[in-house]
């Protein structure tokens, strides 16, 4: 029964394996077939397992994989209530983008590259939901930060695309280095990489260790999740295709961070300063990134920095030991984000290739389906009252708020700000992109929108908006079926909840009085110099690039020019001159002159015959 | 023997080391032939001695062997020098450097 | 097994196989097709019987077969051969690479054929040797004959510098070997004063009881010599020359198996013969090792010419397997010894693609390659996937040696293994830049260039074969040899003062 488990993130991987041996043998729309068809196979299993996946739920130990003396890391798998339903939003929603990308690849020559990297992908990131220890875990991991380098550069041909996946490659693996640093002290200490048995023991952990561990998992979650201070890459990520964003920057890879702050919250609620380290860094990047979001030009620039927003907000969530909130939000986040990307993908087209939404306008007129699916997103996005997004965002605020302490309300003021900054470059997007006169002409040879493109955005569309059914606010089904792994919210007063409620449903009507009273209409104004400083995020890549990239470039010369030729070959090189010229110098005693070889021949005689002479003396 | 043996091996010595300075101090290939040939007469000459001081023919023999030896010697020497003139036009051995370190 | 019984020295079979492959292939050099056909038999005959000799792998610590016959016993030295767990998979390995490296050459036309591949089997003989003698004489002698043959392949059949490159190996090696010889001779005579008894035997002369200083010396002495093989940093800076201009099979075995020669030496004679300083010496080794890892990486990313980037890569792999043998951890030391195997493959895989670039785009130079994915696919995708190999990507060969090399440096010393894992970044930006600059980017020119032919990919697919079941499944090599690395760590706690 449990290999049935093992087909969840086997189906997807077959699904690369054949279109890569099928290679250019297959018809055209082969590649995009078979990815989407085994993607959806998968998810059907994910669901169909779900029930069986409550109280200790599904594990399935397939084989050994490494192993050495006290160390043991099989390929193992578990559905348990907080992976169950992270497989099946994967799952899903991956099937859904496959089925956008069958069409927006439809005539792209390296859809087979393409497919089989985007299966590859999917099949990494299951490995990390459904991995029941931490090695495994780790392949996944490091699985989805290649496939995303190679999809993030996938139009190789510009260096600049390359250039993104290099960046995104290397600093996740700044990333990696401290889970994998992390993984190796858990190894150490308690002897096991077990997800479960590291939860189990995490309170005979000494509370230094603890923080020390909580840390190091943060920064390894913060560069997979692009979280401060590990973020500059996302941004740049927009580089890939559009299907790329929505899967992997939206819904699966940003999220992983989160989720295994979520998966290993027993280990790291031992440490309340690692908790609370872990919460702020999910508020401080919500707040910068909303920030950057609301000055960027580029339209999926704007919706990656939301996204770093909102994937802040799950940490924040995690950091206050609310896994549910965080799970929730994750979730309902994955549906509309993957929504709007897919939208923007269609927006791009609509406009010729036109990035810039302060080019853009006027397309409601045209496309009234997509402004309707566009606007569902948004107001998740922003929170709206009674949409999914409205119900998640609050879970999350409510418990920050009652997890009490000086610190925590501060970073509830933090995530309130944000969620305002964030309703107001929603409907920034929204107004700039839709309403108003059309700011560029319209493309000569518009490209007929696939069929397929535009039907994955309506379930999405919907699973958004009524996501909040599935975790209403006192006692929500997701907290109740989490039980078994995670601590239950603490329960909060009506007055609390209500309350809050109107605070949040305040901050979005703000947010859309100032985005309507700004951009309604209005054509861009000047770029001050503050919007240019966050547009550029404040920096971030020109800090990188001087404290890290530049002297690691110079250090790298110096040791090939400097340390490696000077110095030890140069020590070398003058060793042996030394001996050359020792060499030389005994030479002139050869230097030809019969003259220098008879003197030389009569001293040493004279030298033998003294010695003799000294040998036998006997006075 | 009338004569004591210290005084013929001082007189060796004294002809050895003329012949000895002769082939040191001489820039002319033939001084330091004759050098030479001074100095292989002057071992002779201890050989013969002793071989006479102590009644034994090997000393005798050996010196026999040295001028045979010391006859080879001189004739490639010689032929040697009449290269080295025919050549350089002059005997000095300063002139043959060619075999260099 | 009626195997285990015979008397037929199989070991010895093995040991001088090759050199019928080199007497033949200089015979045949006259006829280059007959030629290049007859080496690549003998390649694969050996490869055959070394085959065969897995079944004598038993999974303990002890010997599987030996040898012993009298060779000069006036001086005390015997004709001994033994084949462990340990030995036996680099036998493997120097087997299987040497049918990579005469089926690597095959492609292009050599001046001197027959001698070229003669003197590839006489190093493949040498190299055997080394790993199977047991007597020390023996093995010094073997060791010296691993030397001349590749100072010779460098010399004549290398690319441009290669003059300097042959001499700057052939010194740094001798070098190291004088010492080791010296340290050796004093060795013996130490022995023979204590037990009236001279001999080379590798066996009996551990334990010998030696003063401290002298001890510490003579350790000093063998260790050089190995660990300019392995190489250590700062004794590396032959390793970018030779390597660089070595043709290509020459690199193959290079770092493939000439590094790793360093490597045994530590392990089955250096250590086991020399318990107490090999003991004290190990942080120094890893704090090597550490600099090596991060330097190698440092100079691999700033090189210009493609082939020396991975060179310089091969510094930084090996500085990681010493600091991870310098722990004496069951994780570290297996994880050495499966990093050898690993490495062998992996960049001897990238050696033999580099060749085929190379051959294809006329230059190794970043300012004349790039965009190589558009032009010749399936070329492009072995190269990445080896690249991927190399840079530690979990599922392929590389990950799981370095996992294990990392497991045993963190247990012993957390920071040297929390330093250690450090290199993963500087591994990851090397690699990168060679991929960006060969595979990605726009086409230098749009010229048809020739994808892989039957032969490269014939070449190619056992190596990713290799990498990918070495990646998922690892446990069955280890098998072979973790017997044989039980007894280190307890010979050297043991002996520690």
């Amino acid at each position: 029964m449990d290999w049935v488990l093992a087909l969840i993130p086997l189906l997807p991987l077959l699904g690369s394996l054949a279109i890569v041996l099928g290679g250019r043998r297959l018809p055209a729309a082969a590649p995009g077939i078979i990815a989407t068809v085994s993607v959806a196979a998968s998810a059907a299993v994910a669901l169909l397992l779900l029930p069986h996946a409550a109280g200790e739920g599904i594990r399935s130990r397939l084989f050994v994989w490494l192993s050495s003396e006290g160390f043991a890391a099989p390929f193992g798998l578990v559905l348990d209530p907080l992976s169950a339903p992270m497989a099946a939003m994967v799952t899903v929603v991956s099937a859904l983008i496959h089925l956008y990308a069958a069409g927006y690849m439809r005539e792209d020559p390296g859809r087979v590259r393409f497919f089989a990297l985007f299966n590859l992908f999917v099949f990494a990131m299951l490995i990390i939901v459904l991995a029941d220890n931490l090695a495994l875990l780790f392949l996944g991991w490091e699985g989805v930060g290649f496939c995303s380098y190679a999809l993030i550069g996938f139009w190789f041909r510009e260096p600049k695309n390359a250039a993104a996946g290099q960046k995104a490659f290397l600093v996740t693996r700044v990333g990696d280095v401290f889970l994998l640093v992390a993984v190796l002290w858990l190894l150490s200490r308690l002897g096991t990489t077990d997800i479960v048995a590291i939860n189990a023991a995490a309170p005979s952990l000494p509370a230094a260790g603890a923080t020390a561990v909580g840390v190091l998992l943060l920064l390894g979650a913060a560069g997979k999740s692009a979280q401060l201070p590990l973020m500059t890459w996302l941004p740049d990520a927009m580089a890939g295709p559009t299907p790329v964003s929505a899967l992997i920057h939206a819904a699966t890879m940003v999220t992983a961070g989160a989720y295994l702050l979520c998966r290993l919250n027993p280990l790291l609620s031992q440490s309340p300063a690692a908790a609370a380290a872990v919460a702020a860094v999910g508020a401080l990047t919500a707040l910068y990134a909303a920030l950057c979001a609301l000055f960027q030009r580029e339209i999926k620039r704007v919706l990656a920095y939301s996204t770093m927003s909102q994937v802040g907000y799950m940490l924040l969530a995690a950091g206050a030991g609310a896994v549910g909130a965080s799970l929730f939000h994750l979730i309902v986040h994955a549906f509309f984000k993957a929504l709007l990307f897919m939208a923007a993908g269609v927006i791009i087209h609509r406009f010729g290739g036109e990035n810039d939404i302060t080019r853009m306008g006027g397309l409601r007129r045209e496309q009234r389906a997509l402004f309707y699916l566009f606007v569902a997103g948004a107001l998740c996005l922003a929170g709206a009252p009674l949409t999914g997004g409205f119900f998640s965002k609050d879970a999350i605020l409510l418990s920050v708020l009652e997890r009490g302490g000086g610190f925590y309300r501060l970073l509830f003021g933090v995530a309130i700000a944000t969620a305002l900054i964030t309703a107001v470059y929603t409907f920034r997007l929204l107004y700039l992109v839709f309403l108003g006169e059309r700011r560029s002409p319209p493309p000569a040879h518009p490209h007929a929108i696939g069929r397929s493109m535009m039907v994955p955005l309506w379930p999405l569309a919907a699973l958004g908006l009524l996501g909040g059914l599935g975790n209403l606010p006192g006692g929500g089904w997701l907290d109740g079926w989490l039980a078994p792994v995670a601590q239950p919210p603490p329960p909060a007063s009506h007055a609390a909840e209500w309350a809050l409620a109107a605070a949040a449903a305040l901050m979005v009507l703000a947010g859309w009085a100032l985005a309507h009273r700004r951009y309604r209409g209005a054509a861009a104004a000047a770029e001050t110099g503050l919007a240019r400083a966050f547009r550029l995020g404040l920096f971030a890549d020109e800090v990188v690039r001087a404290a890290l990239v530049r002297p690691f470039h110079a250090l790298a010369r110096f040791s090939r020019d400097w340390v490696d030729d000077r110095i030890i070959d140069g020590g070398l090189r003058g060793a042996a001159r030394g001996f050359g010229g020792i060499g030389a110098w005994l030479s002139r005693l050869a230097n030809g002159s019969l003259l220098r070889y008879r003197t030389a021949l009569g001293l040493g005689l004279l030298g033998l015959l003294a010695f003799a002479v000294a040998v036998v003396w006997r006075p | 023997m009338s004569v004591p043996l210290e005084h013929v091996l001082l007189l060796s010595v004294a002809i050895f080391a003329i012949g000895l300075a002769c082939a040191l101090f001489r820039r002319k290939f033939l001084f330091i032939l004759l050098g030479v040939e001074i100095m292989l007469n002057a071992a002779g000459l201890a050989l013969v001695a002793g071989s006479a001081v102590w009644r034994n023919p090997e000393g005798q023999v050996f010196w026999m062997l040295l001028a045979a030896i010391a006859a080879a010697e001189v004739a490639v020497g010689l032929s040697l020098l009449i290269h080295l003139h025919r050549r350089r036009h002059s005997g000095d051995v300063d002139e043959l450097r060619s075999l260099r370190g | 097994m009626a195997l285990d019984e015979s008397t037929f020295p199989w070991l010895s079979l093995v040991l001088f196989l090759p050199l019928i492959g080199a007497a033949g292939s200089a015979l045949l050099s006259r006829w280059p097709s007959a030629c290049r056909a007859f080496a690549l038999t003998a390649a694969l005959v050996e490869l055959g019987v070394v085959a065969g000799l897995f079944g004598f792998s038993r999974g303990d610590g002890g010997w599987l077969r030996m040898e012993d016959f009298d060779w000069i016993p006036a001086l005390g030295i015997r004709y001994t051969l033994g084949l462990d767990g340990l030995s036996l998979v680099l036998v493997g390995l120097a087997a299987f690479l040497q049918v990579v490296a005469v089926l690597a050459s095959l492609g292009r036309e050599k001046s001197r054929a027959g001698l070229f591949y003669a003197l590839l089997f006489a190093m493949e003989s040498g190299i055997l040797g080394v790993f199977l003698a047991l007597d020390l004489a023996l093995f010094y002698f073997f060791w010296e004959v691993m030397l001349i043959p590749m100072f010779f392949l460098i010399g004549v059949w290398g690319h441009e510098r290669r003059r300097q490159a042959a001499i700057k190996f052939f010194l740094f090696t001798l070098i190291g070997s004088l010492l080791m010889l010296f340290s050796l001779v004093a060795l013996v005579i130490v022995h023979a004063k204590a037990t009236g008894q001279y001999t080379f035997s590798l066996l009996l002369l551990r334990g010998t009881e030696l003063p401290d200083g002298l001890s510490h010396a003579l350790y000093l002495a063998f260790l050089l010599a190995f660990i300019i093989k392995v190489p250590l940093a700062p004794l590396h800076t032959w390793l970018p020359d030779a390597h660089t201009e070595a043709p290509t099979a020459g690199s193959v075995i290079l770092a493939g198996l000439l590094l790793k020669t360093g490597v045994y030496g530590l392990l089955r004679i250096a250590m086991p013969l020399f318990p107490g300083p090999a003991a004290a010496s190990l942080p120094w080794l890893a704090a090597l090792g550490l600099v090596g890892l991060f330097y190698g990486a440092g100079l691999a990313f700033a090189q210009r010419d493609i082939k020396r980037l991975v060179a310089c890569s091969s510094v930084a792999h090996m500085g990681l397997l010493v600091v991870g043998l310098c722990s004496l951890d069951p994780a570290g030391l297996e994880g050495a010894v499966l990093q050898a195997v690993n490495h062998g493959i992996t960049t001897g895989a990238l050696f033999v693609m580099i060749g085929m670039i190379d051959a294809r785009a006329g230059s190794r130079d970043f300012e004349r390659l790039g965009g190589l994915w558009g032009r010749v696919p399936r070329l492009a995708a072995f190269f990445l996937f080896f690249n991927l190999a190399s840079m530690g990507v979990p599922g392929l060969n590389n990950f799981a040696g370095e996992l294990l090399l990392l497991i045993g440096a963190f247990r012993q010393n957390p920071l040297v293994g929390a330093a250690a894992v450090g290199g993963m970044v500087f591994a990851a930006a090397y690699t990168l830049r060679l991929l960006q600059g060969v595979l990605w980017g726009p086409p230098r020119d749009e010229a048809p260039m020739p994808d892989l032919t039957a032969r490269e990919t014939l070449v190619l697919l056992p190596l990713a074969l290799l990498a990918l079941i070495l990646g998922i499944q690892p446990g069955w090599l280890q098998e072979i040899f973790r017997g044989s690395l039980a007894a280190l760590p307890l010979l050297l706690s043991g002996g520690a003062p």
